[in-house]
């Protein structure tokens, strides 16, 4: 048995792709017309679009493990093959030491999944018949399941309304009953795809005390995250994966030190137009540029990165001056994971 | 960072507990049926309503004094022609509201976010289908007992025949009924949408198997294929022993026909569920909405 909670040994997944969607085609690969192909004919290989392009990932026992990317950079997918939805195309993985399509239920009773939150459970069942439920799939002998559905509804402060319709509850609360879904077999290792989305600030903080409590009680937790503070705050370790591969993997301080020697120049603007983005760029030693509306006002932020910022700001300041641009706060700070990936990715997380 | 394992799991792997959770997926389907009640409603009025188009066109036919049902009882050897066509529009309704419930019960779950969830647990995967399939069986012998009800008292129907027998053709249809549903569940998940299936299956059941018309007025080509229609042989089944007296011998080739067909089409049905499980594995096809 491996001794890794995960692991993952060049994984591939690829989808027969949409027109237009496909994996770019090699130099020297013919982009002739499609030749007409008659009936018994053999017909081309379909095109296909790689959604995962050889990830390895090794994650520990006991660990947080968070991975970041942004919509479509592959990490549902690499989920979604751990937790035995899909079979990778090519590659392995071994979850508790067992392999994902030769052991698959093996997997499954090894794991504990929270996947598209308050939309995995049953909203025409109350909270308790909720876990019952789950609780028979999962295996669990009646009368430990009554207890430990007591145990857990306790555990989530939801006694009062456990006997509520799920359709009822604050998403919240749903958000509750999808984890405790995923505990309820005690599994060893838990799958978190963003848990915290669409939570309330107080239910998210409660929610990431809860995945550290979980963590000290021994479970192994794969974590998808869009929020940056919160694979900061939790994770051990991150991968950051970006167009189907990981391109970085390490401890968030190990992480941050890889873009140190680097400061951010974080600017707060009226009047942005596209053609600043080019200018700035031009600045010497200035780079990985990103920009965000706050709010429908015309305020933006802009974000820069810069070997030197005491060189580089006067000329930052002579570009934004004028043409209607207005400089309403300007700060130099420590780089921040949401900066490292930026600088790995060129793009923001949440684009 | 390497740890032992403190957490132990609670799962107790075997056949008990693979029924305990086919019992909680019939016991969720039950639950979530009996508590929006708006099917009774259509339990009640639905068998009133359909049958009556027929009912009445053929009593337009046959006179009011229903001089013109010599032809019609020469043909069926039946008198009761409002049992007659009592039956094959229930047998009709049967197969239709499976082709809806059954077969669209997996892409609701799909539809809903919990087909996922589900099929995450270690589950024998076949017991989501059939699960779901037992409260809608219970459901449906349920509308089977209000309509015979219905028929006897507000349309005079004699129902001559023997209950068991008609319980034991009911029971024998059983399997095909709902192997063709498991099959149309599978089609479904793969395609996302059918209801031109749905239509086109029930639309044939109508033609083919005489929900309202005896079989010798078909053309012989029409007559060959409804051999190879299971409800044809519901159909002549449940009328012969509901509504004659001619006893067992009268239905032992439609039973025989029943079991044949009950295995075909439930181990199509099995191998269509497996074909589409292997295959959502390979596209993510469980997930897509």
């Amino acid at each position: 048995m491996t001794e890794f909670a995960i692991e993952a040994k060049q994984l591939v997944k690829k989808f027969p792709a949409r027109a237009g969607t496909g994996d770019k085609k090699a130099e020297g690969e013919s982009s002739a017309p499609k030749k007409r192909v008659w009936p018994f004919q053999k017909k081309e290989p379909k095109a296909l679009f790689t959604a995962v392009n050889g990830v390895d990932l090794q994650i520990e026992r006991g660990e947080i493990f968070g991975l970041l990317g942004p919509n479509g950079a592959g990490k549902s997918t690499t989920i979604r093959m751990l937790c035995t939805l899909l079979e990778p195309t090519s590659g392995t993985a071994q979850v508790n030491g067992f392999d994902t399509v030769k052991q698959a239920n093996d997997v499954r009773r090894s794991l504990g999944t929270v996947l598209a939150g308050e939309r995995s459970i049953y909203w025409k069942l109350s909270g308790r018949e909720n876990l019952e439920y789950f609780a028979a799939l999962y295996h669990i002998p009646q009368a430990v399941a009554k207890k430990r559905v007591d145990e857990l509804i306790e555990r989530m402060e939801l006694k009062d309304r456990a006997n509520e319709l799920v359709e009822k509850y604050s998403t919240g609360m749903r958000q509750r009953i999808a984890i405790s879904k995923a505990l309820l077999a005690r599994p060893p290792i838990l799958l978190l795809d963003e848990p915290t989305l669409g939570l309330d600030p107080q239910a998210a903080r409660n929610l990431r005390e809860l995945i550290a409590q979980l963590k000290q009680e021994g479970h192994t937790i794969l974590l998808t995250t869009h929020y940056m503070e919160e694979a900061d705050q939790l994770s051990d370790r991150i991968g950051i994966i970006d167009t189907g591969k990981v391109i970085a993997l390490d401890t968030p301080e190990g992480l941050k030190r890889r873009i140190d020697q680097k400061e951010i120049i974080r600017l707060e603007l009226t009047g942005w137009h596209d053609d600043l983005a080019d200018k700035l760029k031009s600045i010497s030693g200035v780079e990985n540029l990103t920009t965000h509306q706050q709010g429908e006002a015309d305020l933006w932020e802009v974000n820069l990165q810069a070997q030197n910022s005491r060189a580089a700001l006067p000329r930052i300041v002579e570009h934004i001056s004028g043409n209607g641009t207005r400089l309403v706060n300007m700060n130099i700070v420590k780089p921040s994971l949401e900066d490292v990936f930026i600088h790995l990715t060129g793009k923001a997380l949440r684009d | 960072m390497s740890s032992e394992l403190s957490v132990k799991s609670l799962a107790v792997p075997g056949f008990f507990s693979d029924v305990q959770a086919f019992w909680a997926v019939v016991r969720r389907e039950w639950v979530i049926f009996i508590r929006y009640p708006s099917w009774i409603i259509a339990l009640f009025i639905w068998p009133v309503i359909f049958p009556m188009g027929y009912i009445l066109t053929a009593r337009a036919l046959s006179g009011i004094d229903g001089s013109g049902l010599t032809t019609f009882q020469n043909t069926t050897g039946l008198n009761e022609y409002v049992g007659y066509i009592a039956v094959g529009t229930m047998i009709w309704m049967w197969q239709n509201i499976v082709l809806w419930a059954v077969g669209y019960s997996l892409r609701n779950e799909q539809m809903r976010g919990t087909l996922e969830s589900n099929w995450l647990s270690p589950t024998w995967r076949f017991s989501y289908l059939l699960g779901s399939s037992i409260p809608q069986l219970v459901s449906m012998l349920m509308l089977m007992l209000v309509s015979g009800l219905e028929y006897a008292f507000l349309f005079r129907v004699h129902f001559n025949g023997s209950l068991w027998l008609t319980l034991l053709v009911i029971l024998a249809a059983i399997p095909s009924v709902y192997g063709i549903g498991f099959a149309f569940a599978s089609l479904v998940i793969t395609l996302k949408e059918a209801n031109a299936f749905v239509f086109l299956v029930r639309g044939i059941v109508m033609i083919f198997c005489g929900i309202t018309y005896p079989l010798a007025i078909l053309p012989n080509w029409m007559q060959t294929i409804a051999q190879w229609l299971p409800q044809t042989y519901i159909i002549h089944g449940v009328r012969t022993a509901a509504l004659s007296t001619e006893g067992f011998s009268a239905i032992a080739f439609d039973l025989n026909m029943l079991a044949l067909f009950g295995i075909f089409w439930l181990a199509v049905g099995y191998f269509l569920f497996n074909m589409m499980e292997r295959r959502a594995r390979q596209t993510g096809a469980i997930g897509q909405y």
